[in-house]
């Protein structure tokens, strides 16, 4: 009898201490005996490739049978050429990114049906539309990002404008001739000798002027990404709030006399070149180049603002918001794997460690509503998430074109328009009959 | 003593296997693929027949394309054959630091098409800009924002990069020109000019067939200064037929149309390079 309490005795230390061991896992099974699991992260964002490899090495540390490797490949259309290139290898990635409708279509062999997912019903509303489909969900978001205009605080309060106020296009307007005409007259060249102009607009980027400027118009004629992509057409409804959109770009920046200058205008001339340095007060970008300003002078990144970006009389006082890209797991792989993957997402987005790597170390908007108290830090994300909050934001549809349609076609006619060689008419008409082409 | 047969086949067969491997068999795929409306992803490929063909011809973004590289590879050819002979003209002569003046004309060549449509991109962007406005010249500004100016930034980016290569085939072929015949050139009274067009030009014509044909070729397939300098930029001006092809893979998920796009670029490289090899040959003169 002493003999058997002896044995219950082990046996319930050794049941406490496996289920100390699990109770740090989320899977909640087993945790000794289980099999040795390989993820391999096929990811696109840059920025974060450092924390992210940080994470999986916490995770690597309380999960031992899993090894998590983690490769990154940058930007969009690179990344899309090397996920083709993975994908009919025999080294596929277990975890890797998709943008929406059209790569949920293309890619529908290798997706996973993530629905039975722990954190599916707390996924912010509406994020999860434009990666289902029957009712079957294939992406996690990955984060919540929105942009706008920034604005340097320091030079608007130099000259006398609150830029909290500014709304509609009108104001906005107003306000940015108001600089515009201090800049001119060398009234601020006492405290920032390098501002030349108001804005710095890089039509080279097809994706800050076709995907970014352009949504401002589609995201009110099409209320999702998944709208747009069941459209067969394109109207441009408020097609011609968009001429006054990017004319008002155009405009305060310093090639407003030569604005075919503009087509040499890149990311870098800007961001880091352009607003960070001061040499412009106003970009239309996301909180998204929050690090890279920080990088050149971080008191500009802390003094930045972001004013919605208008569409004239229709669509006033709200930012873009979307998910830049979604997490998802390859449906090819073994079940171990897979199983891996899932819990190491879930553990990511879910468990308390993980939400704070989310926030903190990643510095994702988190795209969950129980993230309780965290919250980003930087001053962009913070104006981003209290936009969430207020609902006064506005969708991304671009996902939901035709493959390579904003940049390419639409892009690629702004760029025509703004150095003259078409008329707005010509863009609308071009851009139009592409998006029907392309729907064939 | 007849030698076996087999040592031929064992000698050439690497050679032989990596060509099939990697340049025999993905030309057939890629032609087979030609064909079909594959979007370079899934499985489903289904035969189309000549209809990815039919669509090139009216694809307007291609023969922009087409006619921008045609013209573009036309004038780099002159650029870089004549800035590589006279290159190779200036360090064959007896003039001070020439080793070191060869090497570092060479040296462009070494460095990557990326990295140097990068520096170029800052130079004509930036430093090109800055000196336009702080001397009030207005061409100096806003390089590689007109169709224009994209187009000569290209030129030059290529032109410094490949003609020290050019240089170093055309100082081969003029330092085997033998003495004895400039001598004898001299000694009759020929100057500097007609020494240059009667004697030097026709015994280095091997070394144009071989330049001709190398910088045609080369301006003809290049795609990554064009990349990095204009992305095909402003408004697809300078998109040249590799990137044109690349995007339509890649960008619009159309690999059918794009292969046989390929094909037909192949065709047309091969054929104009061909015709340029067949008519230099016949104006070589041998010694």
């Amino acid at each position: 009898m002493k003999h058997l309490k002896r044995m219950l005795a082990i046996c319930l230390a050794a049941g406490l201490g496996c289920s100390m061991v699990t109770g740090c896992t989320d899977s909640g099974k087993n945790n000794a005996d289980k099999e040795k699991a390989t993820v391999d992260i096929f990811q696109f964002k840059v920025e974060v490739n450092d924390a992210l490899k940080t994470a999986t090495q916490t995770y690597m540390k309380e999960h031992k049978n899993v090894t998590i490797n983690l490769e990154t490949v940058g930007g969009g259309d690179d990344y899309g050429a090397a996920l083709r290139t993975k994908m009919s290898s025999s080294d596929q990635p277990e975890i890797f990114n998709v943008g929406g409708p059209q790569d949920i279509v293309d890619w529908k062999k290798n997706l996973e049906d993530l629905s039975d997912q722990e954190w599916i019903g707390k996924v912010a509303e509406g994020l999860l539309d434009d990666v289902s489909d029957n009712g079957k969900v294939y992406g996690l978001p990955m984060s919540v990002e929105g942009y706008g205009f920034l604005y340097n605080k320091d030079i608007f309060e130099a000259a006398g404008i609150d830029g909290e106020s500014l709304k509609t296009y009108q104001e906005i307007d107003q306000a940015f001739g108001k600089l515009q005409e201090m800049i001119e007259d060398g009234k601020l060249k006492d405290e920032f000798p390098v501002l030349e102009a108001v804005m710095e607009y890089p039509v080279k980027e097809t994706w800050v002027t076709g995907m970014h400027t352009a949504n401002v118009s589609l995201g009110q004629e099409f209320s999702s990404a998944t709208e747009a992509f069941e459209s067969e057409s394109i109207d441009f409804k408020y097609g011609d709030q968009l001429k006054d959109l990017i004319d008002l770009q155009v405009k305060y920046t310093s090639s407003a006399k030569t604005p075919s200058n503009l087509n040499a205008v890149d990311y870098s001339m800007q961001v880091g070149g352009g607003y960070a340095i001061e040499r412009v007060a106003v970009i239309q970008q996301g909180n998204w180049v929050y690090p890279e300003i920080k990088n050149v002078d971080e008191e500009v990144a802390q003094h930045t603002g972001m004013i919605p970006i208008p569409l004239k009389g229709v669509s006033e006082g709200n930012i873009p918001v979307g998910v830049p890209i979604y997490w998802s797991v390859n449906s090819g792989s073994s079940d171990t794997d897979k199983q891996a993957a899932k819990d190491f997402l879930n553990w990511l987005y879910q468990s308390e460690e993980g939400k704070k790597i989310v926030v903190d170390d990643l510095g994702f908007i988190p795209p969950f509503t129980n993230y309780g108290d965290l919250a980003p830090s930087d001053p962009l994300s913070k104006i981003v998430a209290q936009h969430v909050k207020d609902g006064t934001i506005a969708p991304w549809v671009w996902t939901g074109a035709p493959t390579g349609w904003a940049q390419e076609s639409l892009g690629v006619n702004i760029q025509s328009y703004v150095a003259g060689e078409k008329s707005w008419d010509e863009v609308v008409r071009e851009s139009k009959a592409d998006w029907e082409k392309a729907r064939k | 003593m007849k030698r076996p047969k087999w040592g031929f086949w064992v000698f050439i067969a690497p050679a032989l296997i990596a060509f099939i491997l990697v340049q025999l068999i993905p030309a057939f795929t890629g032609i087979y693929y030609s064909f079909t409306d594959w979007n370079g992803i899934g499985n489903e490929v289904s035969l189309v027949g000549v209809r990815n063909y039919a669509d090139i011809f009216e694809d307007s973004g291609f023969w922009r394309s087409f006619l921008f590289t045609a013209v573009f590879a036309a004038c780099a050819v002159v650029s870089l054959n004549v800035v590589g002979f006279f290159l190779a003209l200036l360090v064959t002569q007896a003039v001070p630091l020439r080793s070191l003046m060869r090497s570092v004309f060479f040296l462009p060549n070494l460095i990557g098409g990326i990295l140097l449509g990068f520096t170029w991109q800052f130079i004509f962007t930036q430093a090109f800009d800055s000196v336009g406005k702080a001397l009030g010249i207005p061409w100096l500004q806003g390089w590689l924002s007109t169709p224009a100016t994209a187009a000569l930034g290209l030129l030059i980016l290529v032109t410094w990069q490949l003609s020290g290569y050019m240089m170093i085939i055309y100082i081969a072929q003029i330092q085997n020109i033998p003495d004895s015949v400039m001598e004898a050139a001299q000694i009759d009274g020929a100057n500097g000019w007609h020494r240059l067009t009667k004697i030097i030009l026709p015994l280095v014509a091997p070394a144009f067939t071989i330049g001709l044909f190398l910088s045609l070729t080369n301006s003809f397939k290049m795609y990554d200064q064009n990349l990095s300098l204009t992305g095909g930029g402003p408004y697809h001006s300078t998109e040249m037929l590799a990137m044109n092809i690349y995007n339509s893979a890649f960008k619009f998920n159309q690999l059918g149309i794009a292969q046989a796009k390929a094909v037909l670029f192949l065709i047309v490289v091969a054929a104009i390079s061909l015709t340029q090899l067949y008519l230099s040959k016949k104006r070589e003169v041998e010694m």
